[in-house]
């Protein structure tokens, strides 16, 4: 029949697959348009990643139909993927590190059908592309040369450049700031209008709700409903994630916050970094907020107080006396954690289970002097603290990198907890992490704080950080550019101190 | 809690998933079968206690190797330090009173694994060519003390040793004995010792490891030192085996150590391995070469099938990780 052509330029219908004895995704449907942004959502381990991976041809599914342009399409592996016109930019990104932008860009073409390179012309097509996404990068760059967020723009200029119909994003700001969310938004709107049917997956519901037509929401394997935008709210959508009402994203805080701080922390300057000049405090109980945008030094601060980086000059006083944190062994002893932002790099030992990640810091407690493990004290202390931070695992012994990213988080966590540290910084608490485990993460920041530790958490989520935090410092170019009281908390004045400008006085 | 070996066997594909998980075990004990099967000899004690003294200088080698490539780190000097610290050994005992000749020896083994320590941990070399170098410069130094011949055991503190090397006690072999005791203190030290947790972790993520407090580079440090004391050790038994410290000693045995560590299931990566299986894997490599001479096989062909099992064995812990 001839008036079959659909109104939708993919459909998947009736999608299961199921790994083992684990079903992932039941009869889940989900069709999008061409020319439209279409918002996947759902908490970590709902299916999302599955069904994509199932689109760009990663899994085989296990039972319905997946049709493109009216024609039922199963690609085997993602270079038919590719070829079909479908493109996903993976949360975990995929480039070559020692390669130049421009050679990652065009990596599946590279050899295509050539005996010879055209190297000029690579160049000059990549820095045309680069140029069209309005980020500032250089094609003949190294890619290990650039930051995390240009790393990602790469990544997606790789997608773009092929002829795609359908452009998959799993999480792609997590590393952006506000910035260049906007200038990400202008290109995926710019696709949207040539045509180009975008799936948009991301935590994020303030950016779902400023860029997507239409959204579909998973819930265990399930799809739970999939509207046009306009018809539900934030409150419908969560509802339909968690299938529950929320009440409360960020938890109420009734905390004293102590008078004399904790730490302090004057006029430290880097070696090797862009940070300079940094003062401040943090008193015991208080839950500090670090905004500011990418690249402004947050990440670098917190690392030179831990001694991950070296100093040039600048005190450091703990509980009013001073101390030289040299080496992250030294901070470490001080009673002073640090969890990475880069949970899977530098947070968690993937290959290892959930109680020799969390045991590392806190052997002293548990080991005789000659360093033999009393393992029944370990069992003790990793399980309770399994059972407080409400860690998802069947057991002490699964390995980290079987768990979600929220339940990773919580571990990398729980690794500062288990030594009853005195300050505490967290460099993006929830990124990547899904909203039921945020609510327990907030919860888990609180209790810490009210145990008198000083908590200092750096984060680019506005929402996030005005939520949790009792008082905001803003960093601009290396140092902190100004400070925020909670009554002042707006996003337009996190963005006005991050950028350089005074707050409007009215 | 783990799970007990019998629900693992009552899970559906259980006894697949069993024999894939203990693979090392299972070929060691196929290949016993099989070896004894194929041979009458090799049942007899003659022949094990020839077997377990073959594979015990390897075998303590093995276990240093073990603790480097748990770091993620590889250390190619140990077959050279083998021959220079047998040389060593010989010279010692023939000045030097037994147990001061052992101790020294030792320590100077310490020593020469402290360099390829310190410039792996301290001054950011790669083990490959920090060890490689040292493994030039171990096996020329045992040529130049040992003025290219081998050093006899001339007191009676040699002559002791290689008693003690070669007799049995209880019917085991004094010298495998020795090997045993060192993979149950490698055994306990990494399942039990924060030494071994904190070597395991570093070799499964460095750069959380040194976020997480840790002092990386002593570690780092330690078991390349620690590779060379059990390499002094290896050399004190072979060359008391023989009477005597030869240049020529220990000849490719850093490659037999890894093949080892490897078919008892190490990741080159670092992060993964255990005592137990790479004593399964350096008696799988004997156990190879003891039935391939039972069944005269010349040595080529034996170093073709050596290799062959290597890749087979492998290749069976790849659907481990599946």
């Amino acid at each position: 029949m001839k008036n079959s052509a659909s109104e939708y330029r993919l459909e998947m219908t009736g999608i299961s697959k199921s790994f083992g004895v684990v079903s992932v995704l039941k009869n889940v449907n989900l069709k999008v348009k061409s020319g439209e942004i279409h918002a996947l959502l759902g908490e970590n381990g709902a299916g999302k990643s599955t069904l994509i991976k199932i689109l760009s041809g990663v899994h085989q599914k296990d039972a319905g139909r997946v049709v493109l342009n009216g024609e039922e399409i199963t690609p085997k592996n993602t270079h038919e993927g590719q070829v079909l016109g479908i493109n996903v930019v993976y949360q975990e990104l995929s480039l070559v590190n020692d390669l130049s932008v421009a050679e990652n860009i065009y990596l599946h073409k590279l050899g295509a059908n050539k005996t010879w390179m055209n190297w000029k012309g690579v160049m000059n097509d990549a820095q045309e592309l680069l140029d069209s996404l309005d980020f500032k990068i250089d094609a003949s760059a190294k890619v290990k040369n650039l930051s995390i967020v240009q790393k990602q723009v790469v990544e997606i200029a790789k997608a773009i450049s092929e002829d795609t119909k359908v452009l998959v994003l799993d999480e792609p700001t997590t590393v952006f700031d506000p910035k260049d969310v906007k200038k990400l938004f202008q290109i995926l709107f710019k696709l949207r209008d040539q045509g180009v049917s975008i799936i948009y997956i991301s935590h994020h519901l303030d950016e779902i709700f400023k860029i997507a037509d239409t959204v579909t929401v998973l819930r265990d394997g399930v799809d739970t409903g999939s509207m046009p935008i306009a018809e539900t709210d934030k409150d419908g959508v969560i509802h339909l994630m968690i299938g529950r009402e929320l009440n409360e994203l960020y938890p109420k805080r009734d905390i004293k916050i102590g008078e004399v701080p904790i730490f302090e922390v004057k006029d430290l300057t880097a070696k090797e970094t862009l940070v300079h000049d940094v003062s401040f405090d943090v008193k015991p109980g208080e839950v500090l907020g670090i905004a500011g945008l990418g690249g402004s030094g947050r990440t670098e601060t917190a690392k030179l107080i831990f001694g991950a980086d070296k100093k040039k000059s600048g005190t450091l006083l703990l509980e009013g006396k001073e101390i030289k944190t040299n080496s992250p062994v030294d901070a470490a002893g001080y009673k002073i954690g640090f969890v990475s932002e880069d949970r899977k790099e530098e947070g968690v030992f993937l290959p290892l289970s959930i109680r020799r990640n969390i045991s590392i810091t806190s052997f002293d407690s548990i080991s005789s002097k000659l360093g033999f493990i009393n393992v029944d004290n370990e069992y003790k202390k990793v399980l309770n603290l399994i059972k407080k931070l409400n860690i998802k695992a069947p057991n002490s012994e699964v390995d980290v990198k079987n768990l979600s990213g929220g339940n990773q988080q919580k571990v990398a966590l729980a690794k500062w907890l288990s030594i009853d540290s005195k300050v505490i910084f967290i460099d993006e608490p929830t990124r990547g992490v899904d909203v039921g485990a945020k609510i327990e993460i907030y919860n888990l920041i609180n209790e810490v704080a009210k145990k008198g530790v000083g908590v200092v958490v750096i984060s680019s989520d506005m929402p996030e950080i005005m939520g949790i935090s009792d008082r905001i410092l803003v960093m601009h170019k290396g140092t902190f550019y100004g400070e925020l009281q909670k009554e002042q908390f707006s996003e337009e004045n996190i963005l006005r101190y991050s950028i350089g400008e005074p707050l409007k006085t009215i | 809690m783990a799970l007990t070996i019998k629900e693992q066997l009552s899970s559906p594909g259980g006894i697949l998933k069993f024999l894939v998980k203990y693979n090392t075990i299972f070929i060691f004990i196929l290949l016993v079968i099989f070896s004894a099967l194929i041979s009458d000899v090799f049942f007899t004690s003659v022949n094990l206690s020839n077997l377990l003294k073959q594979v015990s200088g390897i075998g303590i080698i093995s276990i240093g190797m073990l603790i480097v490539i748990l770091t993620g780190g590889i250390d190619l000097s140990v077959g050279s330090m083998v021959a220079l610290l047998a040389v060593t050994f010989a010279i010692l005992v023939n000045i030097f009173a037994l147990p001061l000749a052992i101790l020294m020896t030792i320590i100077i083994g310490f020593g020469l694994g402290s360099i390829s320590g310190y410039l792996v941990a301290y001054q950011k070399m790669a083990p490959f060519v920090a060890t490689l170098a040292l493994m030039t410069i171990a096996r020329g130094l045992s040529f130049i003390y040992s003025k290219g011949s081998p050093v006899t055991f001339t007191t009676v503190g040699g002559k002791f040793m290689s008693d003690f090397a070669n007799n049995s006690t209880l019917r085991i072999p004094n010298i495998a004995i020795v090997f045993f005791i060192i993979v149950i203190c490698a055994m306990v030290m990494l399942r039990y010792n924060v030494f071994g947790r904190l070597v395991i972790a570093i070799g499964s993520n460095e750069e959380a490891s040194r976020l997480s407090g840790i002092k990386v580079n002593k570690y780092k440090f330690l078991v390349y030192a620690i590779s060379g004391a059990l390499a002094a050790t290896a050399a004190i038994i072979v060359a008391s085996r023989t009477n005597l410290g030869s240049p020529n000693m220990g000849m490719a045995w850093e490659l037999d150590a890894i093949a080892a560590v490897v078919i008892g299931g190490a990741s080159l990566n670092g992060g993964k391995g255990t005592a137990i299986n790479t004593l399964m894997g350096v008696l799988i490599l004997g156990l190879i070469g003891n039935i391939l001479n039972l069944l005269n096989v010349p040595s080529y062909p034996q170093q073709v099938v050596k290799g062959a099992i290597i890749i087979f064995a492998v290749l069976l812990q790849r659907f481990d990780s599946k």
